[in-house]
């Protein structure tokens, strides 16, 4: 009977396996058409000179735009600039939203009402969000300066969209109120299932809130944390629509992102085979953070296994 | 909070083909967007029309005509108003679709890319026509042929010559060409025997015009303080040296009064007030001549930007913010009540409850002048099925008569009729002096440099701009750099640039 067993055993896995492969054959129908077939065609864009609309077909170039790119400052530049903006932002809502989670674990109705409006800016069309924002921080008539003036915070007003460093300020603060609820929510979901046990008995072991959260809440949390940035790293690097209404990359170019660049190459002066190849060195960049970030992610999610 | 075991393990392949697919997608979008927008029609068959003429009239007329036009850039509520008259003399329906800038000029070069035939009629700003000769209907073949063009309708002699040809007459093969050769009257034939076509009819022109306010400057108790400080009349500057002191003459931060708004942000309106000051300090307000020589990089060029920035920085005469204003915030500023002046493409009007009055005037003078002027024009998409009637709408459309009808809502008119007529017309007196003045500084305007890459070589500049307006660059560093990267993108083009 063994070897019986043993004979039908492969067949009957191929059979069992049919079924599967149909099941997954329209998943992989899309995905081959929406996201395999246009990246090669990226790809292949890539590799010529051309303009959309001139009727002549583009110019093989190989890797001519690669070069171009990689040697101009600027572009470099605008990817430092990119990096440096999703690296900050993330950073800090991680923080502030950590904060706001651990203040919103203690229940209440009161809390729940908050954590109920942390949803708002999240909700709001970034590109509206943008435009509120810019209104508000007009020196001349916006409620940000009107209110630090009468705090006596800033005596003149400031022309927060003027100097780079305010600028700045500005985009990460308007990053941070629209997604730090996003991360608190993940965070929060997180500490509101943690076991109590390990906390119980630290506490009866003689163990200070401050140590507690330190030693035991925070190595529970990592799986979350470690979730909560790789989601907000992914969004922050596709960040567009805010930074084109509030700064469209000045002062200068001081936060001209990479995605605004290809979007003016791509759609202002249509030199797609440029955005195309700008668009592979930014998806090569992207991969290599968000695998690094999927390394640590399946490390730290077997803690949940354990 | 358990995951069963069967769950891929730490490093599994999965994970990271998902996290490229999500990258992949991500940049997909971005990158390959202008390809796969717009209706999805099959490229028209019908060939452009050839100059030699096709009985075009012969063609059925169609019920309705797709129409794709601007937002407020070319008071679009003007056209609103036009198109029930027409669709009355026509019985053809008119479907508008009116979009703001950005969002235009991507739709209009995606749906030329695509060859679509769904728009019958669009909207081309002067600095996108350089890269679209291929693509608009030329006009000429209608134009001489009487069975769809009604020659008094069309009027051509009545188009202010230096907008028609800024705007509307091009060299199909090479749209860097300007034709100069009968500067001051449309000629058709001439336009052709020079190797030129006409790809549109201007129906918006916009320049940069003065606005101020005429209660300050006819205050007596203002006037006696201005001849008090400087020893002459109060008076509207006409050149930029009596702008500076009028607008530090009004600045006074504590009454929040400022002396002028600025363009300066990082945007289009911060080069057209660059090239209006280049050609005001006696440079090429072009920018970039005919033969590819950056003409900005120059003395006139660091003396222009020089002056600008001090008007910010030295003599503190524009309200905080100005540096990261556009054309819109710029308007908003001064109809908030927060400046005496204005430079700007539209005329302006004070926030409802604000005492005072509203004039204009040209844009100063110093060695030379040369206001920024672009000009809109409707064209006949070379797919449309319905070109010779798409060709009746637009001449209909942009005539004199229909012109001075849309007057009521705001156009900026680009005929001499129409500012004649705007002289007297009661419909128009709301907007005081304004088709006065705009049409005396189309008269002396600067267009743009015909450049397919345009938008490129418009960013570079800005961005010099505002660097020197923020006091990050000085201006010859700023021109310098600009000038390197202009080259540089010439070259790519690529044009014989050196």
């Amino acid at each position: 009977m063994p070897d019986v067993a043993r004979l039908i055993g492969p067949q009957d896995r191929r059979a069992r396996s049919h079924p599967a492969v149909l099941l997954l054959a329209p998943a992989v129908a899309v995905l081959l058409l929406m996201t395999v077939a246009p990246a090669i065609y990226l790809l292949w864009s890539s590799l010529f000179r051309f303009n959309l609309l001139a009727s002549e077909a583009g110019v093989f170039v190989g890797l001519g735009n690669y070069v171009d790119i990689l040697g101009s400052t600027d572009f470099v530049r605008h990817f430092g600039i990119t990096l440096l903006f999703v690296v900050t932002s993330v950073s800090l809502e991680l923080a502030i939203g950590l904060v706001v989670a651990v203040l919103l674990a203690r229940k209440g109705p009161d809390l729940r009402i908050a954590a109920g409006l942390l949803i708002l800016p999240m909700a709001i069309t970034p590109v509206v969000a943008a435009l509120v924002w810019r209104a508000l921080l007009n020196p001349n008539y916006g409620w940000i300066d009107y209110y630090l003036q009468t705090l006596g915070l800033i005596e003149e007003p400031v022309a927060w969209l003027s100097a780079p460093v305010t600028a700045w300020i500005a985009l990460l603060a308007l990053d941070a109120w629209q997604w730090m609820p996003f991360v608190a929510l993940i965070l929060l979901a997180g500490l509101q299932g943690l076991p109590t046990e390990p906390l119980e008995a630290a506490a009866v072991d003689g163990a200070g809130r401050l140590s507690m959260f330190r030693f035991i809440t925070l190595p529970m949390m990592r799986p979350f944390i470690v979730i909560a940035v790789l989601l907000r790293t992914v969004d922050a690097f596709k960040t567009f629509g805010t930074v084109q209404v509030l700064t469209n990359g000045g002062p200068g170019d001081a936060t001209e992102i990479v995605n605004l660049s290809i979007y003016r190459v791509a759609l202002q002066n249509f030199q797609v085979g440029t955005a195309a190849a700008m668009g592979i060195l930014f998806l090569v960049v992207v991969t290599i953070v968000i695998q690094q970030l999927l390394r640590v992610m399946a490390r730290n999610t077997d803690v949940l296994e354990d | 909070m358990t995951r069963p075991k069967t769950a891929p393990q730490r490093g599994a392949p999965w994970r990271t083909k998902a996290g490229s697919l999500l990258g992949a997608a991500l940049l997909i979008v971005a990158a390959c967007a202008p390809t796969g927008v717009g209706p999805a029609t099959a490229p028209a068959s019908v060939a452009p029309q050839s100059s030699s003429g096709s009985a075009p009239s012969e063609a059925a007329k169609p019920a309705s005509l797709n129409m794709l036009y601007a937002a407020g850039e070319a008071d679009v509520d003007a056209i609103k108003l036009a198109i029930p008259d027409f669709e009355a003399a026509t019985g053809i329906k008119i479907n508008l679709d009116s979009q703001p800038y950005t969002a235009l000029q991507q739709k209009v070069f995606a749906e030329l890319a695509a060859k679509s035939s769904f728009y019958d009629i669009i909207v081309i700003d002067t600095p996108w026509m350089p890269a679209l000769t291929k693509q608009i209907e030329p006009l000429s073949g209608y134009i001489g042929d009487p069975a769809v063009s009604d020659a008094k309708q069309l009027a051509i002699d009545d188009f202010i010559p230096k907008v028609f040809y800024d705007t509307a007459v091009y060299n199909r093969d090479q749209s860097q060409l300007e034709y100069s050769g009968s500067p001051d009257k449309v000629d058709v034939a001439a336009i052709k025997s020079a190797g030129f076509e006409i790809y549109g009819l201007p129906i918006q022109a916009n320049a940069l015009t003065l606005t101020y306010r005429k209660d300050l400057f006819e205050s007596p108790a203002e006037q006696a303080a201005f001849k008090a400080k400087y020893g002459r009349d109060l008076a509207v500057p006409t050149t930029w040296d009596e702008f500076t002191d009028v607008a530090s003459f009004f600045t006074r931060p504590s009454d929040r009064l400022y002396g002028t708004t600025l363009m300066a942000g990082t945007g289009d309106w911060a080069t057209d007030d660059f090239k209006t000051l280049l050609a005001g300090f006696g440079g090429n307000g072009k920018m970039v001549d005919g033969e590819f020589k950056r003409v900005f990089n120059s003395p006139e060029g660091i003396a222009a930007l020089t002056y600008y920035s001090d008007l910010i920085n030295k003599h503190k005469v524009t309200p905080p913010g100005v540096t990261s204003f556009s054309w819109d915030e710029a308007g908003s500023t001064y109809a908030s009540g927060l400046t005496a002046m204005s430079m700007n493409y539209h005329n302006a009007k004070l926030n409802e409850g604000l005492a005072g009055a509203t004039a204009y005037a040209t844009i100063p003078a110093g060695v030379g002048v040369g206001p920024h002027f672009g000009t809109w024009m409707l064209s006949v998409n070379s797919f449309s099925a319905n070109k010779p009637w798409a060709y009746r709408a637009i001449e209909w459309f942009t005539s004199s008569a229909v012109q001075t009808k849309m007057l009521a809502t705001q156009l900026h008119p680009s005929r001499r009729s129409v500012y004649e007529a705007a002289k007297t017309d009661p419909a128009v007196a709301s907007f005081g002096n304004y088709y006065d003045i705009l049409g005396k500084s189309l008269a002396v305007g600067v267009g743009r440099p015909r450049l397919t890459n345009y938008g490129e070589v418009d960013q570079i500049i800005w961005t010099a701009v505002n660097n020197v307006a923020t006091g990050a660059a000085t201006p010859a560093d700023a021109l310098r750099d600009a000038d390197a990267k202009v080259l540089e993108a010439l070259k790519k083009v690529p044009y014989p640039a050196n």
